[in-house]
């Protein structure tokens, strides 16, 4: 398992484009709660039409709300750890090294193992980084700190694992499929609109199945939380049966994979 | 002698089309062995089939008389059609990946590398190689892992003829350290030069297989000139030949088997003619290649 990871690792880290979106990734991680912070504090410093009320109060990245908050905001940069793994498995249609891999003697599912790790390894990696960055700004931000409210709602974190994770697969599943790396991103990009304006057009009475439709199952995991600052309702949880369809995708498309991989030829 | 590869009956069709067309084979351990056929007859997809990259229609094959898997393949050395490795990673780099996948220890890397003279140039990115070089990298690459058999598609394709004398002098040298090859390709002399025994494709059927070395033996044919008239009758009535063609005033003599020039010669010098001219002709490879392709499209 190490052994397979550590060749697709070989493969990753010494492509350029790997790092670039990488750490274009991880400064955007960065800069959000920073920004939304400076953002605040401007709002202070023009703080006379306030009235006197003070927005370094909105509890936006105080524990426990920053949970649900950044990674509902972080589930939308996705897509560059998405078009890393479309970049790392296009490129090995493009050149053909999925055939010499084979050749050379890794076996098909051996080949989706040492995907399926790395798209493990950036998931946890993200969610790490993301654990950190929010444990950090919640530290900093929370006027009145207290050890009990900070891991309130860090099932969030869980939920955002899995979210990137699951669209991660969805996306080595369409470059399987479409094998060159632009259309895929390009098809990956459309997909989300077009999921949800068929979800509009449906009839009143199969409104309910949009929310198996795959990426509507995803999104589901971290609903949108910034409704309750104008103080409506949100779900501030993350439901089961979301975890549960999406599971449930997560094997459909690893299935898919390997299908496609097994009945085609190299 | 054991055998390495045995095929049996295998099909494989694209759509329409039947690339390979119940072809069974059988490679010996020590063979070098050529599969010999004009462009689209289904070399390359017979040793796609082979190395489990297409998925055949129907027949078998084993190798080292157990089924196909990936443990198999790590013992195989092959290069398909063109080298294929990652452009923007350096020669090492490409062949610790490979020595991963095949389990193959690290070390064989510079030697392999030296000894297809990439050594110097090892750190560099294989996209800024030359055509040659990388012909050789995958070289370097299939005998990465010091495997039992060899396979080589159309090595010397594209290369120039410096390219094509160091690659054909790379593969001699490595059958001669007794590892079974099997090369494909569509020129004869490649394989006349190359292999030990080979067989005949075409549009994905078996035409003949053998030993070159049966078929370099075969029958040749002598062409003779006298100034003696009398040579034909003489000729006509020698029970070694098989057939006489009169050209020009000379007289091409086709012999029967393990029967040389020098035989005809003294032949007629017992019947008191004396030759001016005397050639032998071995019938080539490559005429019988096509003599062979010929009586395919007549049959
Ligand atoms: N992926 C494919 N789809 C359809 N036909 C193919 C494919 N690959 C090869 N063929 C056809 O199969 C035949 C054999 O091709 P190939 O094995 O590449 O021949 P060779 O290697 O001897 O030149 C050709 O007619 C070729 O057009
Ligand atoms: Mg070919």
């Amino acid at each position: 398992m190490l052994r397979l990871l550590r060749i697709d690792l070989k493969k990753l880290t010494n492509y350029r484009a790997f790092w670039v979106l990488n750490i274009m990734y991880g400064l955007l991680i960065f800069s959000i709660p920073v920004s939304v912070m400076e953002f605040l504090k401007w709002l202070k410093v023009k703080g006379a039409e306030f009235e006197g009320f003070d927005p370094m109060r909105i509890p936006v990245l105080h524990f426990p709300d920053i949970w649900q908050n950044i990674t509902y905001v972080y589930t939308f940069l996705k897509i560059f750890l998405a078009i890393v793994v479309i970049i790392s498995i296009s490129n090995e249609y493009s050149y053909k090294t999925i055939r010499q891999n084979i050749i050379d003697g890794m076996s098909r599912i051996d080949f989706i193992k040492s995907k399926l790790f790395t798209i493990l390894l950036l998931s946890l990696g993200s969610t790490l980084f993301v654990f950190v960055t929010g444990l950090l700004t919640g530290v900093i931000y929370t006027p009145e700190l207290d050890f009990a409210d900070t891991f309130i709602g860090i099932e969030f974190v869980f939920a955002y694992f899995l979210d990137l994770f699951t669209y991660m697969v969805f996306a080595f599943l369409l470059t399987v499929l479409l094998k060159r790396s632009a259309l895929t991103i390009f098809i990956l990009l459309l997909y989300t609109p077009i999921e949800y304006a068929i979800s509009a057009y449906l009839p009143e009475s199969f409104v309910f199945i949009a929310e198996y439709f795959p990426l509507h199952a995803i999104n589901n995991l971290i609903e949108f939380p910034f409704a309750k600052y104008w103080f409506q309702e949100i779900q501030d949880f993350v439901s089961m049966s979301a975890v549960g369809v999406v599971v449930g995708y997560l094997l459909i498309f690893i299935y898919a994979i390997h299908y496609k991989l097994k009945t085609s030829d190299l | 002698m054991d055998t390495v590869l045995k095929i049996d009956n295998l099909t494989k069709q694209y759509g329409r089309i039947t690339a390979v067309k119940n072809l069974s084979l059988e490679v010996k351990r020590g063979n070098v062995f050529g599969i010999l056929g004009p462009n689209g007859s289904g070399k390359t997809t017979t040793l796609g089939i082979l190395l489990d990259v297409i998925n055949k229609t129907s027949g078998s094959f084993s190798w080292f008389g157990q089924p196909p898997g990936k443990g198999v393949r790590k013992k195989i050395g092959a290069i398909l059609e063109t080298p294929i490795f990652y452009p923007y990673l350096s020669a090492t780099k490409n062949l610790e990946i490979v020595a991963e996948i095949k389990g193959a220890p690290k070390e064989n890397i510079d030697q392999v590398l030296k000894k297809v003279e990439l050594y110097e140039r090892r750190f560099d990115k294989f996209r800024t190689y030359s055509l040659g070089m990388k012909q050789r990298l995958s070289i370097a690459s299939a005998l990465l892992c010091d495997p039992e058999v060899m396979i080589l598609d159309e090595p010397t394709n594209g290369l120039d003829p410096q390219g094509i004398a160091e690659i054909r002098e790379l593969i001699k040298q490595i059958a001669k350290e007794g590892k079974t090859i099997i090369l494909a390709s569509h020129l004869l002399d490649e394989v006349q030069k190359v292999c030990t025994h080979f067989c005949v494709l075409k549009r994905g059927t078996l035409l003949y297989s053998g030993s070159v070395d049966e078929v370099n033996k075969g029958v040749e044919s002598v062409e003779v000139m006298s100034d003696t008239p009398e040579i034909r009758e003489v000729l006509e009535v020698y029970n070694k030949a098989t057939k006489i063609v009169e050209e020009s005033g000379k007289f091409v003599v086709t012999l029967v088997e393990d029967t040389h020039a020098s035989d005809l010669n003294a032949y007629l010098f017992s019947k008191g003619i004396t030759v001016s001219h005397l050639l032998t002709q071995r019938k080539s490879l490559e005429k019988q290649f096509l003599e062979l392709l010929a009586e395919s499209d007549n049959a």
